[in-house]
């Protein structure tokens, strides 16, 4: 090889040298005129740099101290993240904010624990044993609405369909087997079922949207559905037939349930729209059977908010608060709906507590009105219950 | 260079002080991958101990983390199932490229092969993952799967309905695909290095086509038992493109059509929200601790194959 290119070299030189472009002595003068432009670069360049750095180190000293607010967390709320960070950088230039969808559990861990991040952002709330561990440290901060949508796909048939908790369980448990089964005509006159299979999707990987669901199969259909199958990830019944599949995250069960002829599968509300799936309408704790809309998960929230079962600081313990919201009274509300958190401490350096209260102050008023679809604002009541955080959190 | 036992000069003395830290990091790495996970993976053994092995719950706690149980018995077997699988649909195929590649197909064919095998084993894991999902899954049900499930039911393997092509025989053939190059590399070096005096034996004696692939590729053995390990263990390593097909369900069953899980595709399922429950990650870690062990268990019987190969062959 080596030789090989010596003589390609030898060839090329020998080339140059008949077409009369380079002479013997001249190559050598080209050669140090090369080394030399190099090294003169060289200096130029570092010359440079050293000016650049001054210079950028004097404009910064003269703008308004740039704050970098940095969060992590759930994935279910990054889209709407998204939408925030973006709309309040542009009226808050000197504050800027990261937010690493990184999920709820790691993004508690690493606001609680590994203190890495200024925030996080939880579907869950902190259990009751975290609260007492954080009494009065960490503030909880119910921020979107979001639901989880149950999506089916029989073959044959295009039409609306209901679904009551009772049936969701014994399909997720494995004991209805088929679109066709009496207990879904019951809830679907009319309809005209098909004797096709029902594949179970579920999420594999542990889950708030799962715990949505499962809590809501257990509260509303507390015989069939015990509490040791509520949880972000559970044994499922259904798997041990052969007909259930597990899926990592909502992706993961969209992909699987596109490819399907004939499911049933629970995803966020935003991946059902997103991918036009039909959405079941479920029997809401009023018996009427609702598809899930901004509307009816707002009605949700406020007919909780109004029976007094929500905390009212975001000091407050809030980890019942899936209980309060879930399969709400109310003939409007969608019944398996969900909060978000936002989680921050209580005392934080000057200027960071005061870019966050901002940060907290925009997404309790104009951040509500810039809400992306699949999610639904808070209510006016919990809006307020929020923007107590500004006189909790302290600087300095 | 120096032989060894001679004494070094003094640039070379330079040299070889110069070296060792680099390759000492090596060696302090791989040390430190093992002390970790068998660290952070001990609460977990202490707590569990064989049930880990024994037992396929995967019910994790959270009001009660102490009631927590895990058990890495439905990923284990999933794991080394799916992998056999891969091994024993990539080995027959293997061989016959390899032959192919280097006894029968012609200057052009063998190039334009070789780098078809190049670029397979440079694909990033995912396109593999999601054409399994597309394409792969589908396919197999609709044409393999039904037709095996009717016409060979009887066999426990196919006993079962394939309800979806999410399942452990597709996580098998999708892997069988991932690891023929690799495969295929190991296996084709080791024919080379037959010494060229043999193939003129073999021929000299008169030997056909057939007589001599045989001779051949008896003295390729271990090195395509080596190539039949190695991929193996890349198999078993094997995590979005499985976590893509398997179905991710932690079954324990004897048929072929049902959904299943693998220790990595367990893993990369269950990592992200693991730090909500004291004792998940420890069993995590405790999964990857095993397939390390595994890999490394395959790779080592590999390395001695090869070895002793080589020694025979001179």
């Amino acid at each position: 090889m080596e030789t090989n290119t010596a003589r390609g070299d030898n060839e090329a030189l020998t080339r140059l040298r008949g077409i009369g472009i380079v002479g013997e002595a001249s190559l050598k003068m080209l050669l140090l005129i090369l080394m030399g432009l190099v090294v003169l670069d060289i200096v130029i360049q570092g010359v440079c740099c050293i000016y650049a750095h001054r210079g950028a180190g004097a404009s910064q000293a003269q703008q308004s101290p740039r704050v970098v607010l940095s969060g992590s967390g759930s994935t279910f709320i990054y889209p709407e993240m998204k939408v925030w960070i973006t709309r309040f950088e542009k009226e808050n230039p000197s504050i800027s904010i990261i937010y690493n969808p990184t999920g709820s559990g790691t993004g508690q861990s690493q606001l609680l624990k590994e203190k890495v991040v200024d925030f996080a952002c939880s579907d869950p709330p902190l259990s009751h044993e975290q609260y007492e561990k954080y009494k009065g440290q960490v503030l909880q901060m119910p921020v979107i609405i979001g639901a989880v949508a149950i999506v089916y796909k029989i073959p044959g048939y295009n039409g609306p369909l209901n679904l009551s908790a009772k049936v969701i369980a014994e399909i997720y448990l494995g004991k209805i087997k088929y679109w066709d089964d009496p207990e879904i005509a019951r809830l679907n006159p009319g309809a005209k079922l098909p004797h096709a299979v029902i594949k179970v999707i579920h999420r594999s990987d542990a889950s708030g949207t799962t715990e949505v669901f499962t809590f809501f199969l257990h509260k509303a259909a507390p015989s069939l559905w015990p509490a040791s199958l509520v949880g972000k990830a559970i044994e499922w019944p259904v798997d041990s037939t052969g007909r259930g599949l597990g899926a990592k995250g909502n992706q993961g069960v969209a992909e699987y349930f596109k490819r399907l002829g004939s499911a049933i599968a629970y995803v966020e509300l935003g991946y059902a729209l997103e991918n036009k799936f039909p959405i079941a309408a479920i029997r809401n704790a009023a018996g009427r059977f609702v598809k899930p809309s901004p509307e009816t998960m707002q009605a949700a929230v406020a007919s909780a908010l109004r029976s007094g079962v929500l905390p009212d600081s975001p000091l407050a313990d809030w980890s019942n608060a899936l209980n309060a919201i879930v399969y709400a009274p109310g003939e409007k509300a969608y019944p398996i709906v969900s909060f978000s958190f936002m989680m921050t401490w209580a005392r934080y350096p000057a200027p960071k507590a005061a870019a966050l209260k901002k940060f907290i102050e925009y997404i309790n008023t104009v951040g509500q009105s810039e809400i992306v679809e699949g999610y639904a604002p808070i209510p006016q009541g919990l809006r307020e219950i929020n923007l107590k955080a500004l006189s909790i959190i302290k600087g300095g | 260079m120096s032989t060894p036992g001679k004494p070094l000069y003094r640039s070379d003395k330079l040299l070889y002080y110069a070296l060792l830290p680099f390759a000492a990091v090596v060696i302090a790495a791989f040390i430190l991958l093992f002390a970790v996970l068998g660290y952070v993976s001990a609460p977990a053994i202490k707590k569990y101990g064989v049930r880990l092995l024994t037992t396929s719950q995967w019910a994790p706690n959270e009001a009660n983390p102490a009631r927590s149980v895990y058990g890495l018995l439905a990923p284990l077997f999933g794991t080394l199932v799916s992998s056999t699988i891969a091994v024993l649909l990539a080995l027959p195929v293997t061989i016959s490229v390899v032959l192919v590649i280097e006894e029968y197909a012609p200057e052009r064919w063998r190039e334009i092969i070789g780098s078809i095998i190049e670029v397979m084993a440079g694909l990033p894991t995912i396109v593999y993952g999601l054409w399994g999902l597309e394409v792969l899954a589908p396919l197999l049900q609709k044409h393999i799967y039904s037709p095996l499930h009717q016409l060979l039911g009887f066999i426990p393997l196919f006993s079962c309905r394939p309800v979806t092509g999410f399942n452990l025989a597709t996580a098998g053939v999708l892997l069988a695909i991932m690891i023929l190059p690799y495969m295929v590399a190991v296996a084709r070096d080791a024919y080379r290095a037959i010494p060229f005096t043999y193939k003129e034996a073999a021929l000299a004696i008169g030997a056909t086509r057939y007589e001599y692939a045989k001779i051949m590729l008896g003295l390729a053995k271990p090195g395509i038992v080596a190539a039949a390990l190695l991929g193996f263990g890349r198999a078993a390593g094997e995590t979005v493109a499985v976590a893509l097909v398997v179905g991710n369900v932690p079954l324990v069953s004897g048929c072929l059509f049902k959904p299943a899980y693998t220790i990595s595709s367990l893993i990369a399922n269950q990592f992200s929200m693991a730090p909500l429950y004291p004792y998940m990650m420890s069993v995590l870690f405790t999964g990857g601790l095993i397939l390390l062990a595994i890999g490394m268990a395959a790779n080592t019987v590999a390395v001695i194959m090869i070895a002793r190969a080589r020694k025979r062959l001179g």
